[in-house]
């Protein structure tokens, strides 16, 4: 009871955030120099077709005239949002802005996703390495190697990833996620070409998310190893092995959060990276249409990432509560 | 107190044998000594205690005796022999880890939170019989069932709860569970009654001295309350600067103190009934390890009966009574 009442709280909290949020974005937007839609009334005037006509064929192609005020437009966006109609594509004239992250978004996912559990996965065991074993070399490399890595800017890594592997060396393709030359579908060709393809990207992704992981849990652990049940432990005679776990749970909690969040920002996608590799995820997506003020798509990416990071959000208090006994309160 | 009559008496071999112990503290300014060859027997069966001031030593002491100083502190030099089982400070990683629980445990100050918060106590109660290859661990969580009855403690939610559900209290004899679940023959006490208040005290105290007498346990109990000493122990060991200052039956020192530190730490204990002003603080502060004089006696500074020979001359553990010692310049006579 009491449980279904704390998730109905969050759920609405999360409602007010994302609109909130699309509201916010909606005029934000909007305060960009230049107006799309109008550019091109403009130049079908311009070459000579009737203003009537004009005005008819931007409105076909768009599905809307940017001509009432704001306000009203703002209204008639939310009103279609209420239902789910995220509206039509400005530089895909006429395609519909959910068809577009849709196709988008598996890209992404399954990109980012395996790039996120490499980087979670190595960091975190290289931190619990970073930190037992501080003051031996093995310890002082783990530290050494991610520092270096989290100092890399993501671009930089990319970039050097791109011209080296793809054009110093041709090691990996580049350009698109699968050969062209193969028929999408589930046959072990495409499943191929398609991890092939992806190798470069999701290596990116996990280096240069690696050293942030290690270096948290490295801290962590380190925090952890001065408390005094540890140190209790030990003196009581338990294991090494059980005193590892004790130490590796208590440590990984505050990560937990981060790890969360890590997947709700998963459907921003990886802007940088696709946009280096041009890998036509969400990221990408997002990057083109901004160049191309293509409103209704960068609402609705924007929309996703929102709803994505509060959802995760309160899938983390969720979650958290489970991990964390002392957080398991009514 | 029979025992201190027994011991007086017919001595045992001890339980424990500690010689020419110093423990080191590495600093940036070089190593102090925390424990300054310290040499101790502590007899089989008894409760003694080991007072002193903080900063005296007692605590390195006590961690010294399981082998476990944490960095930057090191046991330098010396032997602490356990009847039967060797030195402790020449045992391997494996040998240490399994006589600590199973042959000598330690109780943890109150304050201390000494149980892993992610886990209920009775899982972890397991994994201390898990890791001492306990076949019955059932034993193990009956045992604790009745130790918590005894102590006052609801047996089922006690072993079902994390540590935040419990009190200072409850944490405590919790932590005194975890010392005797597994039948050590040794208990070290690191001031376990400190953080609780005084009913809780008493009643801490009553429990480790009747299980002391039920076990036939041989129970170091670190503390800086003479009351607590007056109460329940046998014996006394008047630590100070990391040395014994004076090492005696606990009713002969509490009677008739003879080292002029022993006289000032019961000068100060402030009593129920009378004028508070008749407790008397020592004056000065103890010495922090860098300020210990290299010759001389360590604790002249503060010493209402210095005399010259205090400054050069470094006053030797000399047995002044049969099991009472004392290290003075002064003559004494017990």
């Amino acid at each position: 009871m009491n449980y279904l009442k704390f998730l109905a709280k969050k759920l609405l909290g999360g409602l007010a955030m994302v609109y909130v949020v699309v509201t916010f974005t909606f005029f934000l937007i909007r305060l960009m120099p230049g107006n799309p839609v109008l550019a091109r009334l403009t130049s079908l005037l311009q070459s000579g077709v009737p203003y009537q006509a004009a005005k008819q064929q931007v409105a076909a192609m768009y599905g809307f005239m940017p001509h009432g005020p704001l306000i009203v437009q703002y209204f008639d966006y939310l009103g279609q949002l209420l239902h789910l109609n995220l509206g039509l594509s400005i530089a895909y004239a006429g395609v519909s802005v959910t068809h577009i992250l849709m196709s988008a978004a598996p890209w992404t996912i399954f990109m980012v996703l395996l790039g996120l559990f490499f980087s979670f996965i190595l960091g975190v065991a290289a931190g619990v390495v970073a930190a037992v074993w501080r003051n031996s070399i093995i310890g002082q490399s783990s530290t050494f190697l991610a520092t270096l890595l989290h100092g890399i800017p993501q671009f930089m890594l990319a970039l050097a990833f791109l011209y080296l592997f793809t054009t110093e060396w041709r090691l990996f393709p580049f350009g698109a996620p699968y050969d062209a030359a193969i028929h999408p579908g589930f046959s072990p060709a495409f499943v191929g070409s398609v991890a092939y393809h992806a190798i470069l990207p999701i290596l990116a992704y996990a280096i240069s998310g690696y050293g942030g992981w290690t270096l948290a849990m490295k801290s962590s652990v380190i925090s952890v190893l001065g408390d005094e049940y540890i140190l209790a432990a030990e003196l009581r005679g338990l294991t090494r092995g059980i005193r590892i776990r004790y130490v590796a749970r208590n440590a990984f909690l505050p990560l937990f959060t981060s790890l969360t969040l890590s997947l709700g920002f998963m459907f921003g996608g990886a802007i940088v990276i696709e946009t280096i590799f041009d890998y036509p995820g969400l990221g990408y997506l997002l990057n083109n249409s901004i160049g191309a003020q293509d409103y209704p798509v960068m609402q609705g990416a924007f929309l996703i990432i929102t709803a994505a990071v509060i959802v995760s959000n309160i899938l983390a208090d969720l979650l958290y509560s489970l991990i964390d006994p002392r957080i398991r309160r009514a | 107190m029979a025992a201190v009559m027994e011991q007086s008496t017919m001595p045992a071999a001890p339980e424990v044998r500690i010689r020419n112990l110093s423990v080191a503290y590495q600093t940036s300014t070089g190593l102090f000594d925390a424990v300054h060859k310290l040499d101790l027997d502590i007899p089989k069966a008894s409760i003694t205690a080991v007072i002193g001031e903080s900063g005296s030593g007692k605590s390195t002491l006590a961690m010294a005796m399981l082998n476990s100083v944490t960095f930057p502190g090191s046991i330098r030099s010396g032997t602490i022999e356990y009847a039967g089982r060797g030195d402790i400070v020449t045992f391997d990683r494996e040998r240490l880890r399994r006589f600590r629980g199973e042959h000598a445990a330690m109780v943890f100050q109150a304050s201390q939170d000494t149980l892993n918060p992610l886990k209920r106590v009775g899982a972890q109660l397991l994994d201390l019989a898990r890791s001492h290859g306990v076949k019955d661990k059932r034993k193990v969580l009956r045992e604790a069932r009745e130790l918590a009855e005894r102590m006052a403690l609801p047996a089922d939610r006690t072993l079902t709860s994390y540590q935040h559900e419990l009190s200072g209290g409850m944490r405590q004899r919790v932590s005194i569970i975890f010392a005797l679940a597994l039948h050590p023959q040794i208990v070290l006490l690191d001031e376990p009654t400190t953080a609780l208040d005084v009913l809780s005290q008493s009643h801490v105290l009553e429990i480790i001295r009747e299980i002391h007498r039920e076990r036939g346990l041989t129970t170091l109990l670190i503390t800086h309350d003479m009351g607590v000493v007056a109460e329940l122990s046998d014996r006394v060991v008047v630590m100070y600067a990391g040395r014994i200052a004076e090492d005696a039956p606990s009713r002969e020192l509490l009677r008739r103190p003879l080292h002029p530190y022993s006289q000032a730490l019961i000068r100060a204990i402030p009593r129920l009934t009378g004028p508070l002003d008749d407790a008397q603080a020592l004056p000065g502060a103890p010495l922090e390890l860098r300020q210990i004089p290299k010759a001389g006696c360590v604790f002249r500074d503060r010493c209402p009966a210095r005399m010259p020979v205090c400054d050069t001359g470094t006053p030797e553990l000399r047995e002044v009574a049969p099991g009472r010692r004392v290290a003075c310049h002064l003559e004494v006579t017990p």
